[in-house]
């Protein structure tokens, strides 16, 4: 098997998996409770609390909050800052679970503001400023790394042009593809006021991430009950899950150096292979969507995103999937709605285009070899469907 | 000694029936005990025209649930046996009636009175005016009225020799005929919102019915498959026994894409698997072929275009939707519990090679030249040879 969709999840690391059978047989007590297992549980938890941030570089003006994953902590930081009706802005290009949130606050009356006027190469363009000081925005809702395209925005430059032309707005970024593929220094932390994790997307386990934030900020909770996590996110917590993630979150960041060189190496040897396939088979016109630069600031080389009209990116998901190799169409949480990608539509391309595209998302279990076999197969099943398809242009 | 309930389980069109009615009956009876195989002490007796379900008072409801998918039941109602005493018979009631009340907010009602124990010494309307107006002095405060033609909930109350029962409202059953009473046919089920309301269709008319599906999960993913498998399911539900056959359709497909008119298209795909699923059936000892098709709904279901697929197979086609239009189609998918699956984003086969102008009125002279131009008696033999066959019956 040949698996190239590590945008949508990642397998888990045999060692987090070693962590996770073990506390789930030893770490069964409520960290809640009072007597000794609860309290070593407890203990755990703060342990791993401590690693991660430690491993992230996490300041001691910021807190951690653990939740189910990505999607939660989203929702929990901009609802829990903006709800009812605070300003916000976003790209327009983020995860559903950030579009979808801005669009529930707009049901209460407070409409979002959606700069994609401001998109350029798929991330924000630093001129948006002043949009959002003119709209009296109080937070910016941003991808760190876009999952469909791997374009960055990176905290620091947004940061430093938020503070000149708009103080009063306050930065949070989905994190969700950036960590384990981006470095995230101690400086990152000074301008966000908000950051989201998922476990599962750095091999971690599924249904288990957290939030990030300043610790000076009030959130309201959207989840009520026993008061855990200081009141913000109430549920008991998942110790095995949470002890999993850190260890996860531990080995990325120590193999962040090896792991960026690694994906570049496959970035780069999957685009040029593109490239030589679009010189050799003439019906074949590839069109980059995620972009073709060796810069960390622009783009992660984990992903590489591309259309090539006039066959259906579907169809070609399945003619791979035949000889077991797995790519993805997009963001797996809209993949089952046979819309043509919002973003891919946002940045600038037609329906076809967007429909015509896949996306191809590498972790360091991939190798050299596995994008040549991708290239090879890729061709043929171009090859084949072509046939189908042309005519259909629009 | 467990308390027990009484299902008075009322049939549909059986009731019609004239010398061959027995027949019937013991077919219905026979799918009820099926039906309710996994309850235990259930005891099923036909009495004067009705089917009686001896149940526990636990179990009454859930045997209900359950009778619901079987079709030849016009409705079922749970009693409960008691003395002929009209306090006790309108307590009962009041019992019923009060949630329901308290739900609705107003209710109109009637009590309803079968008296075949001629000793009694009221009359069945006598008995009718003694428990309703019980009824009605414990809750007409509350919005509850008599309305004997419109009523929303009918008590009714059965005095036998033997025994006494009141039962609650009925329930509706499906109506039509018992599985098994017409034989057996063989759909073409999609995963669209129509072939399962036309299988459904079908089994409520007596049928046992099999699925055939046409898989291109090269082309598609196992999306559909899975999908499919599922709608069968829940279609097996009302019958029992039936069996889905997975047929690969890709190569059959592309050697169409690859060879025939564009415009041809749709109509060649639909016409070889008429002619696998004629086959099929045949070897399953099936008589008839089912699908969903609507006419006009689109290119493939002009008159021509069903002129043009029947032709091919010496089988009758029963096409039970034929009549209906789109939104008729959707509530009865709704009813029958496939259509939140059916709409489940997933392109079927036929519109994977699609052509943009597919033609309306095929010519059986062009489509038969079509078919000269690839091996399809190859074609199909390979594909029937691989057929995959799961037994609805075992957990999906």
């Amino acid at each position: 098997m040949i698996y190239l969709d590590n945008a949508a999840t990642t397998p888990m690391f045999p060692q987090v998996m070693d962590v996770l059978a073990d506390s789930m047989d030893s770490d069964f007590a409520n960290p809640g409770t009072v007597y000794s297992i609860g309290l070593d549980a407890r203990r755990k938890v703060e342990q791993a609390r401590e690693d991660i941030a430690r491993a992230l570089n996490i300041s001691s003006t910021h807190k951690i909050v653990f939740t189910s994953g990505g999607s939660e902590a989203n929702n929990l930081f901009i609802k829990g800052r903006c709800f009812p009706d605070k300003k916000v802005a976003c790209l327009g290009l983020e995860h559903p679970s950030v579009r979808a949130t801005l669009e529930y606050l707009r049901s209460f009356g407070n409409d979002p503001l959606t700069l994609l006027d401001f998109q350029t190469e798929g991330r924000f363009n630093l001129q948006g400023v002043s949009a959002l000081s003119d709209n009296r925005c109080r937070l910016l809702c941003l991808s760190h790394v876009n999952n469909e395209l791997g374009t960055v925005n990176d905290p620091v430059q947004v940061y430093d042009a938020l503070r000149q032309s708009s103080p009063d707005t306050r930065l949070f970024m989905d994190g969700v593809q950036a960590v384990g593929k981006l470095k995230i220094p101690a400086e990152y932390w000074g301008g966000l006021a908000g950051y989201s994790v998922s476990a599962h997307k750095f091999h971690g386990p599924k249904g288990v991430g957290f939030l990030v934030y300043e610790s000076k900020l009030s959130i309201e909770p959207c989840i009520h009950g026993g008061g855990q996590q200081d009141g913000i996110r109430s549920g008991t917590l998942p110790v095995p899950l949470i002890r999993a993630m850190s260890v996860a979150v531990k080995i990325v960041a120590e193999r962040i150096d090896e792991t960026q060189n690694h994906l570049r190496g496959l970035n780069q040897r999957l685009i040029q292979g593109l490239s030589d396939l679009a010189e050799r088979i003439p019906e074949l016109n590839i069109r980059f969507n995620s972009l073709d630069v060796d810069d960390l600031i622009r783009q992660s080389p984990s992903i590489v995103n591309f259309s090539f009209p006039p066959v259906e990116g579907e169809v070609l998901l399945h003619h791979l999937e035949e000889k077991q190799i797995y790519v993805g169409l997009g963001s797996a949480c809209s993949a089952n709605s046979k819309e043509p990608s919002q973003i891919l539509k946002g940045i600038g391309l037609s329906d076809e285009e967007a429909r015509c595209s896949l996306r191809v998302s590498f972790s360091i279990n991939n190798t050299i070899d596995q994008v040549d076999m991708f290239l090879k197969e890729f061709a043929i099943a171009y090859e084949n469907l072509y046939s189908t398809f042309k005519g259909k242009e629009k | 000694m467990k308390e027990s309930r009484t299902l008075l389980i009322r049939y549909d069109e059986i009731g019609l029936k004239g010398k061959n009615r027995k027949y019937f009956e013991n077919r219905l009876a026979r799918n009820i005990r099926y039906a309710l195989k996994e309850i235990e002490g259930v005891r099923i007796e036909k009495v004067h025209g009705r089917i009686l379900g001896r149940v526990d008072r636990k179990d009454a409801d859930e045997c209900v649930q359950r009778l619901t998918f079987v079709p030849g039941i016009a409705s079922i109602s749970i009693g409960v046996s008691m003395e002929p005493d009209f306090d006790k018979m309108a307590e009962w009631g009041i019992g019923l009636i009060r949630p329901k009340l308290d739900n609705l907010g107003q209710l109109k009602f009637c009590v309803r009175t079968r008296r075949s124990n001629k000793l009694f010494p009221s009359t069945s309307t006598e008995i009718d005016f003694e428990v309703g107006s019980r009824i009605m002095k414990a809750l007409s405060y509350k919005g509850l009225s008599v309305d004997i033609k419109r009523a929303e909930f009918v008590l009714e109350i059965e005095i036998g020799p033997q025994e006494t029962l009141v039962f609650d409202n009925r329930v509706p059953g499906l109506r039509g005929l018992p599985v098994g009473s017409s034989g057996q046919v063989l759909s073409l089920l999609s995963g669209g919102i129509d072939s399962p309301v036309s299988t459904l269709k079908l089994i409520a008319r007596g049928c046992r019915v099999h699925s055939v599906f046409f898989d291109n999960r090269t082309f598609l993913g196992r999306g559909g498959y899975d999908k499919v498998v599922r709608l069968a399911h829940i279609l097996n539900r009302y019958q029992g026994g039936g069996k889905l056959y997975v047929i690969p359709f890709q190569d059959i497909q592309v050697a169409i894409r690859d060879y025939c008119s564009d415009a041809n298209r749709v109509v060649l795909y639909r016409r070889m698997m008429y002619r696998i699923a004629c086959a099929l059936a045949e070897s399953k000892n099936c008589q008839g072929l089912v699908t969903g098709e609507s006419l006009g709904q689109v290119a493939s279901q002009t008159l021509e275009n069903l002129a043009a697929v029947s032709c091919v197979v010496p089988m009758s086609v029963f096409r039970p939707l034929i009549g209906m239009n789109k939104q008729e189609i959707i509530a009865q998918a709704k009813l029958i519990g496939t259509y939140d699956i059916s709409i489940e984003p997933q392109p079927d086969c036929c519109s994977v090679f699609m052509p943009d102008h597919p033609a309306t009125r095929s010519k059986i002279q062009e489509l038969e030249a079509d078919e000269k131009c690839f091996p399809w008696e190859d074609l199909m033999a390979r594909a029937m040879d691989a057929v995959e066959t799961i037994n609805l019956d075992e957990p999906g």
